[in-house]
């Protein structure tokens, strides 16, 4: 009876989703309290309902119920509950149900909580969210339903695919969907303002706070993607410009600049167009990223293989919703207010430049993901675009943008001074300068564009340090006036100055673990030894071990240096019985903020005297690739504490009144 | 049935109760001034605080005020139409909740299967195990073992499951089954032949070294046992030792009586072995041995001038594996892996030649 019930939650939730933005729509039409407070009602009852055919569904996949044909294909007795879990949204349907989830979340989100908004923008806003949720259930009922059942139940499911049985990629699509979908809100923000036809400092206010969240999650939710590829696909990597990866950054540049202008219209009232444009393109994006991870275009590890009928239907909901979006806007924006004048030296034009590399840099990675299947389509040729074109295209346009970056904040609003700034800036640049110079000296084998990229970190960080130390006034003024300063500034700074130098620590853990990692591979038998850097790695045992659903291999390694035992590194290859698969599980010793990665690989030789491939890496600070973005996404979060931002502010401001 | 139409039905009354809900709510909301201006009377509070915690020169604050204050001054002079709540509304607010309950019941006998009930696996399990188990298919009756085994640990239960697993094409699982077995009852000989037997079935009929010692513990335990025996013989065949296979087959031959069923299989066994003399000394590709080679050599230098070639990688693994050079091979793989690492079905397509057996 759960299942059926859960079904029927998800149609009732699909019903509402149609009532809520008829509702919505015909309140703000007719401009009736009575409707749009009606269309908020339906926008809570679709995230309730979406809630229980979740709820419904996580439960089949604990109670390992085969005759739901999703649970079936995607589940197994033996499979530990955490990834019985994880199979909720392991699979093309559940991970739609999931995006319906959030999507129906953020949509009584912005019922709840949106009470300092205007009426008739609110209504707009909930009715947009209405739309997409139609459209998005509507495709999750029809097209993609996970509660359809088999006749014949088989006795056993076939199981998630090993490489998805891991915790970082159980907690990874939750964050990544709640990012992609939290910028639905921003697009229905931006649709609203277009029929509206206002677009002023309030709405980028309104705007910020979604946002923000959406970014932070994004950040998290990459994070996570790029330290599961690092340690479970076993290449040594954290970034190989897969399409799907691809795929979430493209909406976090957007999103990232659409941060910044929002900045720039809510303090000066300016860029409304291009804000707009970019709240529009950046659901966009997630949308093209759902068509491409779920349309079977792709070949990916990431990828979810479908049916290409599926992926026709997610174009043609791309297709729809973004065409109508980007419609209104050629309609509409013309109509915008132009907001307030700024000099070419000015903050606001540091941001506007921000944005234009943001967006060029976002063109260059759709180019780069898109270009292999538009000409795979026209002419047949299977053609891969990898990181020498990225290497080539984005990465300037963002040495570009990082270099611009610790400029931006200590210049003034309207008219800055670019001789001040450039003296407040001389100490970091020097820092950053020798950091470079040092590094191509010092460090073993010599390499200048590495080097360089270390000088560019060194600059974001001690860039960002500076802008730091003149708000709070450090070694200019007392002390207490310091310390007064640093209690008095806004959180929105102090989430500003973390999310920079989150990226400052990204680019130093990126640079040096890309310039200086060493790697080595041997076929060891007992006994023998394999030399990754400075670390000597010896083969002391192989033995079987039995896990919850799995039976592996597992190596027993010591690494030793300068005769000392620093770590005694187990490796696995792990064979999944139920899938019939084999994945190497790597093993991690992390060593300061450096890590000696080692992977197992075949068995080899006869059966008396076996030997083992062996593959062994040093990544040099890897560790600050993971912490550099979970410090931005804790910038993210700090901004969204800011009081200015605070959804109900105004209610609470109000009602102290 | 009825219990699913309840639920439903209460899911419906819960969805139509907050729309109706929130609709009075709003309904009852006076209309309250346009939050922009709270906004930007909000801004100019905040240039003040600003301003007084030092944070933002006078000038800065003056010229910001300024901009904030022409905001709020034009967002005073929009005059919004007025909003309402009639009672005609409520009427379509409760049809439509309405509607939408029923569209949902509509759509729901549509795409739902109202007359399914849930089947969990405890369920199932249960189910099975109070039926008649000569009736259950042998996963039906894994299924059932695995769930007593967990409960009752105990050697006899897992042999059955690892029987049941093995009927049920499955000698991973078996295998594990019997090594529980073993773990309770480790001198069971009957518990190590039928590892054996499961890792060589895993094995595709290869016995391989696990196997091999699965059987030599249960000829340490029962020295008659005839079939490790006959695996041990086999394994000496697949090594190359023709002779000592037909030497170990030729005795247990001779050890079974002449009804014994199993004599056909050994029959067969013994003919194979005679009929492959052992192999030494000589080049598995006999003459033709010199020019593979070559050619092998030759995709080697090609790709090391023109490494972008992943088909050149996989047939250079292949011809390593063909040739039995497994250094090479291994070095060659290694390399491949590495140009290849974001190219999953690059990586499975050597890995699958890496697994090519040598020429024999």
């Amino acid at each position: 009876m759960m299942i059926e019930f859960s079904a029927f939650a998800l149609v009732l939730a699909l019903c509402l989703s149609f009532a809520q933005f008829g509702l919505s729509g015909l309140g703000r039409w007719k401009r009736s309290l009575t409707l749009i407070g009606a269309g908020e009602g339906a926008a809570l009852g679709a995230f309730v309902a979406v809630a229980v055919a979740f709820a419904g569904l996580m439960h089949a996949f604990i109670v390992s119920d085969f005759s739901v044909m999703n649970v079936a294909a995607n589940s197994h007795t033996e499979k530990p509950l955490l990834y019985k879990i994880a199979g909720t949204w392991g699979s093309h349907e559940g991970s739609m149900l999931l995006w319906c989830l959030a999507l129906t979340g953020f949509g009584a989100a912005i019922a709840g909580l949106g009470r300092d908004l205007p009426r008739g923008l609110k209504a707009l806003v909930v009715m947009t969210q209405g739309i997409l949720g139609s459209v998005f259930l509507a495709y999750t009922v029809f097209a993609s339903n996970p509660f359809l059942r088999l006749t014949e139940i088989p006795v056993e499911g076939r199981s998630l695919n090993p490489l998805l049985q891991d915790p970082a990629l159980a907690i990874h699509p939750p964050f990544l969907y709640a990012g992609y979908v939290g910028l639905s809100v921003v697009f229905s923000f931006a649709v609203a303002a277009l029929i509206e036809g206002r677009v002023d400092a309030a709405w980028a206010r309104w705007v910020r706070p979604w946002t923000l969240a959406a970014w932070s999650l994004l950040t998290i939710g990459i994070m996570l993607g790029a330290f599961w590829a690092y340690y479970e696909l076993g290449w040594g990597g954290w970034w190989f410009w897969d399409p799907v990866e691809n795929a979430s950054f493209m909406p976090w540049l957007v999103a990232s600049a659409l941060l910044h202008s929002a900045i720039v219209t809510e303090k000066r009232a300016a860029l409304p167009g291009w804000t707009v444009f970019l709240a529009l393109a950046a659901f966009t994006f997630s949308m093209l990223g759902a068509f491409l991870v779920r349309s079977g275009v792709l070949t990916s590890v990431h990828a979810f293989a479908v049916d290409p009928k599926r992926g026709v239907l997610l174009l043609a909901i791309l297709g729809l919703t973004a065409g109508s979006g980007f419609a209104l806007f050629a309609w509409r924006a013309p109509r915008l207010a132009p907001g307030g004048l700024f000099a070419p030296i000015s903050r606001e034009s540091a941001l506007v430049l921000n944005n234009i590399l943001l967006a060029a840099a976002t063109v260059t990675v759709l180019l780069g993901t898109l270009y292999p299947l538009i000409r795979e389509a026209m002419t047949g040729d299977a053609i891969s675009v990898g990181p020498p074109y990225f290497n080539l295209t984005f990465l300037p346009l963002m040495g570009a943008l990082l270099i611009l970056l610790p400029a931006g904040p200590l210049l003034a609003w309207k008219r800055g001074d670019a001789i001040g700034v450039g003296q407040r800036l001389m100490l970091a640049a020097g820092i950053s300068m020798a950091c470079g110079v040092l590094a191509l000296i010092l460090i073993s084998p010599r390499k200048g564009i590495a080097s360089a990229g270390l000088a560019v970190a060194a600059w974001l960080i001690t860039g960002t340090l500076s802008e730091l130390v003149t708000r709070v006034r450090l070694f200019r003024g007392s002390v207490a006036e310091s310390w007064r300063r640093i209690l008095a500034a806004p959180m929105g700074s102090w989430g500003m100055t973390l999310a920079h130098l989150g990226l400052g620590i990204f680019v130093l853990g990126a640079c040096f673990e890309t310039g200086w990692k060493v790697e080595a591979a041997e076929t060891l038998a007992l006994g023998q030894q394999l030399r990754v850097g400075a670390y000597e790695l010896t083969l002391n045992k192989v033995e079987t071990v039995e896990g919850a659903n799995f039976d592996a291999d597992r190596a027993s390694l010591t690494a030793v240096r300068s005769g000392r035992v620093v770590c005694t590194p187990q490796p696995e290859r792990r064979f999944y019985p139920a899938g019939r698969q084999t994945t190497s599980e790597v093993a991690i010793c992390t060593i300061g903020l450096s890590h000696l990665y080692v992977v197992m690989g075949e068995r080899r030789g006869t059966a008396d005297a076996g030997v083992w491939l062996v593959r062994a890496y040093w990544n040099p600070l890897a560790l600050l690739i993971f912490i550099g973005p979970l410090i931005m996404a804790l910038g993210g979060l700090v901004s969204l504490s800011d009081r200015r931002l605070r959804l109900a502010a105004g209610r609470r401001a109000g009602a102290a009144k | 049935m009825i219990a699913l139409w309840v639920m439903a039905g209460l899911l419906s009354v819960l969805a139509a109760g907050l729309v109706l809900f929130f609709s009075a709510r709003a309904g009852r909301t006076s209309a309250a001034a346009d939050p922009t201006l709270s906004v930007y009377q909000r801004q100019l509070g905040e240039l003040d605080d600003l301003a007084a915690r030092g944070l933002m020169n006078g000038e800065e604050q003056k010229a910001a005020y300024a901009e904030a204050a022409r905001r709020l001054l034009k967002a005073s002079e929009n005059v919004a139409e007025p909003w309402s709540a009639s009672s005609n509304h409520r009427q379509i607010v409760l049809v439509i909740a309405g509607l939408a309950a029923l569209l949902a019941l509509v759509v729901y006998q549509v795409t739902g299967r109202p007359g399914y009930s849930d089947q969990p696996m405890a369920t199932r399990i249960q189910t099975w195990r109070g039926s008649d188990l000569s009736q259950l298919t042998a996963p039906q009756l894994a299924a059932v073992l695995q769930r007593e085994t967990r409960l009752r640990p105990d050697p006899e239960g897992y042999r059955f499951l690892a029987l049941a697993e093995s009927q049920s094409n499955n000698p991973s699982a078996a295998i594990r089954a019997t090594r529980k077995a073993l773990a309770l009852a480790p001198q069971r000989a009957d518990l190590w032949e039928l590892l054996g037997t499961n890792l060589v079935e895993q094995a595709n009929g290869e016995v391989q070294a696990d196997a091999v010692a699965a059987f030599q513990r249960t000829l340490e335990l029962d020295p008659g046992a005839v079939v490790p025996r006959f695996h041990l013989a086999r394994a000496l065949a697949q090594s190359g030792d023709q002779a000592g296979a037909v030497r170990g087959l030729e005795a247990l031959q001779a050890s079974l009586s002449p009804n014994d069923p199993r004599r056909s299989a050994l029959d067969r066994a013994l003919s194979e072995a005679r009929a492959k003399p052992g192999q030494q000394g000589e080049s598995p590709l006999g003459p033709q041995a010199g020019m593979v080679r070559g050619m092998v050599q030759g995709l080697a230098a090609r790709l090391k001038t023109n490494p972008d070639d992943p088909q050149g990688w996989v047939r250079l693994v292949r011809s390593y594996a063909v040739l039995g050079d497994t250094k090479a091979r291994d070095a060659a793989l290694a390399d491949a892996k590495l140009r290849y690492r974001a190219q999953p079905d690059v990586l499975n397509q050597l890995d699958e030649a890496s697994r090519t057996e040598p020429m024999q």
